[in-house]
């Protein structure tokens, strides 16, 4: 089973509460690339002895108009999701799904190797995979 | 004239817990929707995004309609975790439904994480123009 995905405990309670402290007190300085908490596309990072593993939850948007950047060890997810077509007469009752432009920045640990990335778009979610740096993979001693 | 009307209100770090069933699988994330209203019917669109379609539930039940998803992603063995803004990989909403509507025709189309639901009026709720005849 995917662990980015269950890993549902205590301490997430905890971080729910505190984002939604923190969404209380917006407005004060926090990290300079760390935004809103409803943002979009949401994000879920991992990693493995191998590779770093980013899922960006973006759902219904045109594969061919995300665009994929890593400059500087800064990996960039930006694009554009149109509003689904309203009728052209009628009302509407709820608006709640992100419309308009995007970008969402993630800083790649230094070991990451930017040239070994690979994204794949499956049902709505963005999945990116960036290879480590074959120096930087765990490994044993063998002692004398 | 605004011809906005919100009805459905949703907070965007809600996590609800609701029924015997849905307890016992633990929280669930409320999708975010759109729904639109005209003539024909209502049409509403809700953000499930990894979930697949058969791991997608779109069920009517005494007037009320539940949509129900399960996300999953495929990642390699050995996977840790460092930072998650999307926790719970299920997705639930209900919303009720008048008797207007036509539940035995309401279809249903999910495409890349967006789930498209229309939901007919029936025949004789539809709005109608009289004419007045002068006479």
């Amino acid at each position: 089973m995917s662990d980015l995905l269950f890993n549902t405990s205590l301490l997430d309670e905890v971080d729910r509460f505190q984002r939604q402290m923190s969404s209380l007190f917006s407005g004060q300085p926090s990290s300079i690339r760390a935004s809103r908490l409803s943002t979009f596309p949401q994000i879920n990072l991992g990693s493995t002895d191998d590779s770093v593993e980013i899922v960006a939850f973006a759902p219904g948007i045109d594969a061919a108009k995300l665009e994929l950047t890593v400059d500087k060890g800064l990996l960039t997810i930006s694009g554009e999701r149109a509003r689904a077509e309203p009728p052209s007469e009628g009302r509407s009752y709820a608006q709640e799904r992100f419309e308009g432009t995007f970008r969402r920045a993630i800083e790649l640990p230094r070991d990451a190797d930017p040239d070994n990335v690979k994204a794949r778009y499956a049902n709505g979610c963005l999945t990116i995979s960036v290879g480590k740096r074959e120096t930087s993979r765990p490994r044993t001693i063998a002692i004398q | 004239m605004s011809t906005q009307t919100q009805l459905a209100e949703r907070n965007p770090v809600a996590v609800a817990r609701h029924g015997d069933t849905q307890a016992q699988k633990g929280p669930t994330i409320v999708p975010a929707v759109d729904i639109y209203e005209d003539a024909h019917g209502i049409t509403l669109w809700a953000d499930l995004p990894g979930v697949s379609r058969d791991r997608l539930n779109v069920h009517v039940q005494d007037g009320n309609l539940f949509i129900e998803g399960e996300a999953s992603i495929d990642t390699p063995d050995g996977l840790r975790l460092h930072h998650a803004e999307i926790r719970e990989p299920r997705f639930a909403r209900a919303f009720s439904l008048s008797a207007d509507f036509d539940i035995s025709k309401i279809d249903a189309n999910l495409n890349d994480g967006v789930l498209k639901l229309s939901i007919p009026r029936r025949e004789e709720a539809r709005p109608r123009r009289i004419e007045v005849s002068v006479g």
